[in-house]
């Protein structure tokens, strides 16, 4: 009885353990594309082992394409030219890609697996970002839901005022694998031991909440970096600075570099908060605006409390710069926007309304 | 309805850790298919259409975006709240919709009550009657939404 249950038990059994073998054999020679070649630019050439995504392919060798998402496919920043056949683009590309991207063969490196010798276009600065090992050296509340983190590093970075990193934190409780975020540094560029980052509290963020809730002083992170091309731009224009938030950071660092540069340029600084709590760097502001005498920081609250006691503008940001440039002449003038999507549209209608053109209005591109 | 392998990755995507950190599905052990069909039947009931409450939702999103993280005012009937982070969210069915992240918050002035989401949640209910699981955070219940939101 016993024997008439087991054989065929046995049989199912072994006939299962046949086909997951068929299988895993059939998995490893199908996904399995040995080695490939990328070569960069027409020039450099990577013998890399195939199967994964461009990126992080990319990143293997040393070659860091910018990315806000860490190659989730949620930010559309790391697009890179490719001169060879990889598919058609996926669903997962399409949002992001312009008509003209599309018929220049444009790709996100994330999205596309490297199965066979790829050839791609890279702008050539990309050579010199650099992968950073940092220590946590301080972490300081600069409001309720903003914190000042240091990250110091193995080596120096030098890097231009307004440029942003990507600060990468470990798998923690239900996340999964590494995430990446980027950031605008608040250090100037001066300061050549590891960067300052401004860091709000985004809720759910996967990183904020990790540097909010579990980071410490002295804990080792990943950073890559410099990126980016928001950096104050070479003219005598009068310069108009807004931000709101963790959009302080590029802009601290412009004006901390024009302070040791001695740019004299005539600039205003517009930066809107919601109440008294949730302004910051007010001393310094303000004590640069005496050591510099045509820089002006005018901070402005939409929503003061009763015991802000505040005197100073009120009303949305955007009605205080409007305000501000109706009451003045048309001057030759650059924006320089930092905040959240939505207000540096309005900040754009704002200036352009103001005569300011387009080509001179700069912001960060990783929103 | 039967939960087809396709609904199964989707699922898949939709928990904690996948796309966001606390994903779309709460504790809510249900297959992706039995939650969608039971928030269906409960707005069929309300006499509403996802359509309806996705436009409602998407209206309260865009007078709050006037505020840049200040409360808005809305008709005497709600206070909304947006703040706006960087970055986009990709709908968890991967057919290419990218969402901005975004967090609102309504709260309704008689009742005193208040609802978070996103914008996903106004994608996720209108092209995917999907209103996320028991226990998300942003789980919209129909018919409290619908009551909070004045639709009913």
């Amino acid at each position: 009885m016993a024997l008439q249950i087991f054989i065929p038990a046995l049989i199912v059994g072994g006939i299962s353990a046949f086909l997951a073998a068929v299988l895993s054999i059939a998995d490893a020679l199908v996904n399995n594309y040995g080695q490939v070649r990328i070569t960069v630019n027409g020039s450099k050439t990577y013998e890399v082992k195939g199967g994964s995504t461009l990126l992080s392919t990319l990143a293997d060798e040393k070659i860091f394409i910018p990315s806000a998402c860490g190659g989730k496919g949620s930010c559309g920043l790391c697009k890179v030219k490719v001169a060879s056949d990889v598919g058609p683009i996926l669903p997962t590309e399409l949002p992001y890609l312009t008509p003209k991207e599309k018929k220049d063969n444009v790709r996100l490196s994330c999205q596309i697996k490297v199965k066979s010798d790829i050839s791609i276009e890279i702008p050539e600065e990309l050579f010199s970002i650099r992968e950073y090992i940092s220590e946590v050296s301080s972490i300081k509340d600069v409001t309720h839901d903003i914190k000042e983190v240091f990250f110091e590093f193995d080596d120096e970075i030098k890097f231009r005022a307004g440029q942003y990193v990507q600060l990468i934190v470990p798998q923690y409780r239900d996340i999964k694998g590494e995430t990446m975020r980027a950031y605008s540094m608040s250090s100037q560029p001066s300061v050549r031991n590891g960067v300052e980052l401004l860091i709000r509290l985004v809720p759910n963020g996967i990183v904020t909440t990790y540097v909010h809730e579990l980071m410490k002083e002295g804990d080792s992170v990943r950073v890559l970096g410099p990126f980016g091309d928001f950096y104050l731009r070479e003219s005598g224009a009068d310069i108009i600075f807004i931000a709101g938030g963790s959009g302080m950071a590029p802009i601290k660092s412009i004006i901390l570099d024009m302070r040791e540069k001695g740019i004299d340029r005539n600039a205003y600084y517009f930066f809107g908060a919601r109440s008294k709590r949730d302004l910051f760097y007010l001393d310094m502001l303000q004590s640069i605006e005496k050591e510099m005498p045509n820089f002006h920081f005018i901070p402005a609250l939409s929503e003061p409390l009763p015991e802000d006691n505040w005197e100073g503008e009120t009303g949305l940001i955007t009605d205080v710069v409007d305000r501000y440039l109706s009451s003045q002449g048309a001057l030759e003038r650059e924006g320089y926007l930092c905040g959240s999507p939505g207000m540096i549209n309005a900040c754009i209608s704002v200036l352009t309304k103001h005569n300011i053109p387009e080509d001179k209005i700069f912001f960060d591109k990783f929103g | 309805m039967k939960q087809t392998p396709d609904l199964v990755k989707v699922q898949e995507n939709m928990r904690a850790g996948q796309i966001t950190g606390p994903g779309f599905l709460g504790n809510d052990e249900r297959n992706l298919v039995d939650i969608i069909s039971e928030d269906t039947l409960k707005v069929e009931e309300l006499g509403l259409t996802n359509e309806i409450i996705a436009c409602k939702l998407e209206m309260l999103m865009h007078q709050g975006e006037k505020g840049f993280g200040s409360p808005v005012n809305v008709d005497n009937t709600f206070i909304v709240i947006v703040e706006e982070s960087r970055g986009y969210i990709p709908c968890p069915f991967r057919h290419g919709h990218l969402s901005k992240k975004v967090n609102i918050n309504v709260r309704n002035l008689s009742t005193r009550k208040e609802i978070d989401y996103t914008p996903i949640s106004i994608h996720l209910i209108r092209e995917h009657g999907f209103y996320q699981g028991k226990g998300s955070i942003y789980r919209l219940d129909p018919v409290e939404t619908a009551k909070l939101l004045e639709l009913i």
